[in-house]
């Protein structure tokens, strides 16, 4: 099967409120998918629509072949699920959730023994098995919870702001985790306001009031948003942007004390660059300095938003 | 088995937490203890104040007999009817009695007489007490007078069923053990659905291959092997401590208890469910405990209620256990004499049962 998530046309409505407007989306299997946008963007609601969690008001959902919410006991069998909040019980111990869960999804005895102590294994729990969920780091309880949601080998992942509120390091540790399930072959769908952390997926959808806004590979994105490569040039004085605009693609233009910063768009920087640094200087203009610029997924994100708005 | 780890989960969680521990634990505990402690040992008198108006000798034989009640004695006496109205009014006596000016005289004379009383009637159970006393203070008074002029008169005398006599602390066990039964286990459990929904343990709960029955009949399950011990502890101290003797099989006894404590558990549970937050269903507990106490029939007699209220209390578990109970203990009877309540209460049990599971609804909203 080539798709592991296929949704068309998914709505849904509270009350007047629009909280997911009319979704498509395709999720191949053995991605890296991030759903990228800000809080109350819809990420959540269209997760839990998903997951059957909560019934949408229009649209299909299909995972893996089944469709949604008719065959959600099928899904179940074969999605590992990680909650926004801590969602496990604080009162029981690390081991004790693990066995909960476990039974839940019908392993015992041995088969159950053995995979808890792989999963406190793999995610590095073993020391702080028998401490109460409650007692925790957060960066311990954000495992635990990944621990539960891979207990039955899923092939699919789901994971609702797994790193919200964790330090970085941690969270560049927790990523660590995700990669490695994905070279084994699962499908991981990951929601996060945490644009750097977008970087790590293989395909990102970016989501705003309750639509997809763009959708690509990170670097797609960051190249359809400006089309092109983004390129900073500082000029000695302050140069008029109508002496230069018929030829350059230029963004924006200020002056800092005596010099002119331009940001400009190439198609592709590396080729355009220096024919463009020719030109300038044939001109009388002086170039203090040329730089590709790193654009961020942030960056591409204020960008889309922004006409997105404008369009409404 | 999904719904063994539910009910393993959930005992461990019962376990760790010292409310519900104190719950289950100290509150029949003290509940009978304090009933005990309050209802048991001897009875209190009700004071009150005798106005003696006549010179004679016969109102000190009135006296004498007021003396030999036992549920009132004399606390004061006063010189005028306004001094003894005086004090029941500011409470320091609950009635007055007055024996008027020339009473031994008039009886004496062979005419009739009157005793005035003067009543307290903000507490009905004082004033009715009072009206007993008097009634039969008046009666034994005559019975002397009568034999005193060899006269004949009619006495009464009184011969008891299923006596030969019931204390004030066996008449209210079968309502305090209600009360115990009804009360802890189903505010205990009525939190154990919303519970997981406010702290978001629901959400990944049913995110797992579990049914709404492994849920609600894996939390009943726990619930009900930790609240047994409400049963045996309020039967224990009932019988132990107390000396209440249960004349009839103990084991009926706690067949009537443990059906009561399974519905209990169930309204308990259905609260759960319908509720949005823990508050809400202490509180709902704590509200459906009132009716259920008013119309249980051992405040009042159903049989002295109004048409309406009578409806109520047979739509009452309360009532119906309480009455089994009685039965059971008072009377000696078994559950084969009692089969309309046993019946009652196992409808109860059974649709508290089966519309818990049918209203819980798998998702989050």
């Amino acid at each position: 099967m080539e798709y592991a998530i296929e949704i068309s046309g998914l709505t849904k409505k509270f009350g007047d409120f629009v909280a997911v407007d009319n979704l498509d989306l395709r999720v191949r299997v053995g991605e890296i998918f991030g759903f990228l946008g800000p809080n109350g963007a819809g990420k959540t609601t269209t997760i839990r629509m998903m997951c059957g969690l909560m019934r949408q008001s229009k649209g299909t959902i299909r995972i893996y072949g089944y469709s949604i919410p008719e065959e959600r006991s099928e899904l179940i069998k074969i999605t590992g699920y990680m909650a926004q909040r801590f969602s496990l019980y604080e009162d029981l111990s690390v081991y004790e959730n693990m066995e909960f869960f476990g039974k839940l999804y019908g392993l015992n005895g041995e088969n159950l023994r053995s995979r808890i102590r792989e999963l406190l294994e793999f995610l590095d729990l073993k020391d702080v098995k028998d401490r109460l969920a409650g007692r925790l780091s957060g960066g311990m309880k954000q495992r635990l919870a990944l621990g539960v949601a891979l207990i039955h080998r899923p092939k699919l992942l789901v994971l609702d702001e797994p790193t919200a509120g964790v330090d970085p390091p941690i969270r560049r540790a927790f990523w660590e985790y995700l990669r490695g399930l994905n070279k084994e072959g699962t499908t991981i769908l990951v929601t996060t306001h945490y644009m750097d952390e977008a970087e790590n997926c293989d395909r990102i959808g970016l989501m705003n009031r309750g639509r997809l806004v763009a959708e690509g590979t990170p670097k797609e994105l960051k190249r359809r948003v400006f089309g092109g490569d983004l390129v900073e040039v500082v000029l000695e004085g302050h140069i008029q942007g109508s002496v230069i605009k018929d030829f350059l693609n230029v963004k924006d233009l200020k002056y800092v004390g005596g010099e002119t910063v331009l940001r400009i768009i190439l198609k592709d920087a590396s080729k355009e660059l220096p024919s463009m640094l020719r030109r300038l200087d044939s001109m009388g203009l002086k170039v203090q300095s040329a730089e590709p610029i790193n654009v961020t997924l942030e960056e591409v994100f204020i960008e889309l938003v922004t006409k997105f708005e404008a369009a409404v | 088995m999904r719904i063994t780890a539910v009910v393993v989960k959930e005992l461990i969680q019962l376990k760790r937490d010292p409310r519900s521990l104190v719950m289950i634990a100290m509150i029949p505990l003290i509940v009978m203890l304090l009933f005990g402690v309050g209802y048991g040992g001897g009875m209190g008198k009700i004071s009150i104040a005798v106005v003696n108006l006549d010179k004679g000798s016969l109102s000190w034989m009135v006296i004498d007999s007021i003396m030999k009640t036992p549920s009132v004695y004399v606390k004061a006496y006063a010189n005028s009817i306004e001094e003894g109205r005086e004090l029941v009014k500011d409470g320091t006596v609950s009635a007055t009695v007055v024996i008027p000016e020339g009473f031994t005289q008039e009886l004496m004379r062979g005419t009739s007489t009157q005793v005035l009383v003067i009543v307290d009637e903000s507490i009905t159970t004082i004033s009715s007490t009072i009206r007993n006393a008097m009634l039969a203070v008046t009666y034994k008074f005559q019975q002397e007078l009568v034999r005193s002029v060899q006269g004949s008169s009619v006495e009464l005398i009184y011969s008891s069923v299923y006596g030969p006599k019931v204390t004030n602390l066996e008449a209210f066990t079968p309502l305090v053990i209600g009360i115990v039964l009804q009360l802890v286990p189903t505010s205990l459990i009525s939190i154990a659905i919303c519970k997981e929904k406010e702290r978001g343990t629901f959400e990944q709960l049913i995110m797992s291959p579990i049914s709404r029955y492994d849920i609600i009949f894996g939390k009943l399950l726990a619930f009900f092997i930790a609240t047994i011990a409400d049963m045996l502890i309020t039967l224990m101290v009932a019988v132990w401590i107390f000396d209440v003797s249960v004349r009839g099989p103990l084991i009926d006894a706690m067949v009537v208890s443990t059906l009561f404590l399974l519905g209990s558990l169930g309204l308990g549970m259905l609260i759960s469910v319908l509720s949005r937050n823990q508050l809400q269903a202490n509180q709902a507990a704590i509200f459906i405990f009132i009716p259920a106490l008013l119309f249980s029939g051992a405040l009042m007699p159903i049989d002295m209620l109004s048409p309406s209220a009578r409806i109520l209390a047979n739509l009452t578990p309360m009532y119906y256990f309480v009455s089994a109970f009685r039965e059971i203990m008072i009377k000696g009877f078994g559950l084969w004499q009692i089969t309309w309540q046993v019946f009652a209460l196992s409808v109860y049990m059974a649709l508290m049962m089966v519309t818990a599971p049918l209203v819980l609804r798998l998702r989050v909203d």
